[in-house]
């Protein structure tokens, strides 16, 4: 009887430090820049997304070379040229949500991602507004749109192609989580 | 005894708290995340061709490349009567298009000669980094097929073959670093027929072709046809052709300019049939255009 306690315990103890990780293996992200010369769209869906819903700190993590354009040739000089991905292979976002949410109980919270976003090297501290739902199945869907400005990430644009490439452009993320 | 049981029953409820504690989520992060994926090399070279030789780059899969050639007349033919050759060229124009990512099949037509070709390139290997096997090397073969179609002038009967050549080349390079890549191709080219009884047929050589990055769209080039039968026999009229130049890319176009001894741009013919000698000042200038079309583009 005893041991039956002290077993079921143990094993309720391990379920419950697991379920402290929210983990997504297939995020989804966009970007898109639009000018009056050219729109230029990318995406991947292999972006990884981790929560610890103990203290509400995420952190997500995508691969540069992973975004596919329609252009092939946009996507080497995408990775040549502007990224340098060889050099700064991954991009990252990292803080905490700010804001009510209650992983446990089904509904949409709106909330705030704060963190530091490292693209290109380059450390940005930004604050970005996010949805987070939350289904009966326990699955946790986090969707959210933001910009990112080259110029803050010490991307350079030469003036040649200034007119082509956005001084803002529009980042859309789309994850689902899973306990771990 | 219970006691024992007691700190048991506590540990295990105080590890999984421990844990946390000490867990930098990003760290954690690197365990889950799949390990990185192969890293491919990219832009080994900036173009399809070096200069006049093929690189081992193909345009992506489901994109087609437009590619016009321009070479003018030689430097020193009349310079200034002929404003240094620009009021002569030769021109070739060529589109091809890959269905798959690792083939490229097009056609041309060069001005001198009036040479049709039609040509295929496979890629093999990529070089790359990551986990597992790398390979090195990225490997390609190159192959080509020509027609020329002007008169023949020597008074003799000909079968359509006559006019036919080939060429065959298995290209191998390497970028060493961001800056620079090298490559060095085997060549076989057969001519269906050649000039006189004591020419070979099958010719034989290693092209040499490089690339040093000077900044991030702009690249110089450079690159040798070393023929292994030169001056093989008496009076053998053709150098070896050498070429500099610069790639310049502008979004969608890439230019190439360039100063060779090789005017013609049909590969038999430049490979093997220069006549130009640098030393002696027949030196072309020139310039490659390439456009690329995507005609099948991945979902987004």
């Amino acid at each position: 009887m005893k041991k039956t306690l002290f077993l079921s315990i143990a094993l309720l103890a391990t379920l419950s430090a697991s379920a402290q990780k929210l983990i997504s293996r297939d995020t989804y992200v966009h970007f898109f820049s639009e000018t009056p010369v050219e729109d230029i769209e990318a995406s991947l869906k292999d972006g990884v997304g981790l929560i610890n819903t103990a203290n509400n700190e995420f952190v997500f993590q995508v691969t540069i070379q992973s975004f596919t354009f329609e252009k092939a040739l946009m996507q080497e000089h995408f990775n040549e040229n502007y990224m340098e991905s060889t050099k700064y292979p991954k991009g990252l976002f990292k803080g905490a949500i700010k804001g009510e949410v209650n992983f446990a109980k089904p509904g949409t919270y709106a909330v705030k991602l704060e963190g530091t976003m490292t693209i290109h090297g380059k450390d940005r501290g930004m604050t970005v507004p996010a949805t987070i739902s939350v289904t009966k199945e326990g699955l946790v869907n986090l969707e959210s749109t933001f910009i990112v400005k080259p110029g803050d990430h010490d991307i350079e644009i030469p003036s040649l192609v200034v007119t082509k490439i956005a001084k803002e452009i529009e980042v859309k993320v789309k994850s689902t989580l899973r306990a771990s | 005894m219970r006691v024992k049981h007691l700190y048991a029953l506590l540990g295990l409820l105080i590890l999984p708290l421990v844990s946390w504690a000490q867990d930098d989520l990003l760290a954690e992060l690197d365990a889950i995340a799949p390990p990185p994926p192969k890293a491919y090399v990219y832009a080994t070279f900036k173009g399809t061709r070096v200069i006049n030789q093929q690189s081992v780059e193909l345009p992506a899969a489901g994109v087609g490349q437009f590619v016009i050639g321009h070479r003018f007349g030689a430097l020193n033919d009349q310079p200034l009567y002929n404003l240094f050759g620009l009021d002569v060229a030769q021109i070739r124009f060529e589109y091809s298009y890959s269905p798959v990512k690792w083939l490229n099949v097009g056609a041309g037509r060069s001005s001198g000669s009036k040479t049709y070709d039609g040509f295929a390139k496979v890629r093999f290997t990529r070089q790359s980094s990551g986990s597992g096997f790398n390979w090195p090397v990225t490997t390609a073969y190159y192959t080509n097929a020509t027609m020329v179609t002007t008169p023949f002038s020597d008074g003799f009967d000909h079968y359509f073959t006559d006019r036919m050549a080939y060429t065959h080349q298995f290209l191998v390079a390497r970028k060493f670093n961001e800056a620079f890549s090298f490559q060095i191709a085997p060549t076989l080219v057969h001519f269906n027929l050649v000039e006189k009884a004591t020419d070979k047929n099958d010719r034989l050589g290693i092209a040499f072709g490089g690339r040093y990055k000077l900044t991030q769209r702009m690249a110089l080039t450079g690159e040798y046809m070393l023929r292994a039968d030169r001056g093989a026999w008496e009076n053998d009229p053709y150098a070896n052709a050498l070429s500099i130049g610069v790639d310049i890319e502008t979004g969608g176009h890439v230019f190439q300019f360039h100063l060779t001894n090789a005017r013609s741009m049909a590969d038999p013919q430049w490979m093997m049939q220069t006549p130009g000698q640098w030393g002696k000042g027949d030196i072309f200038l020139g310039f490659n255009i390439t456009r690329v079309f995507t005609h099948v583009a991945p979902e987004l």
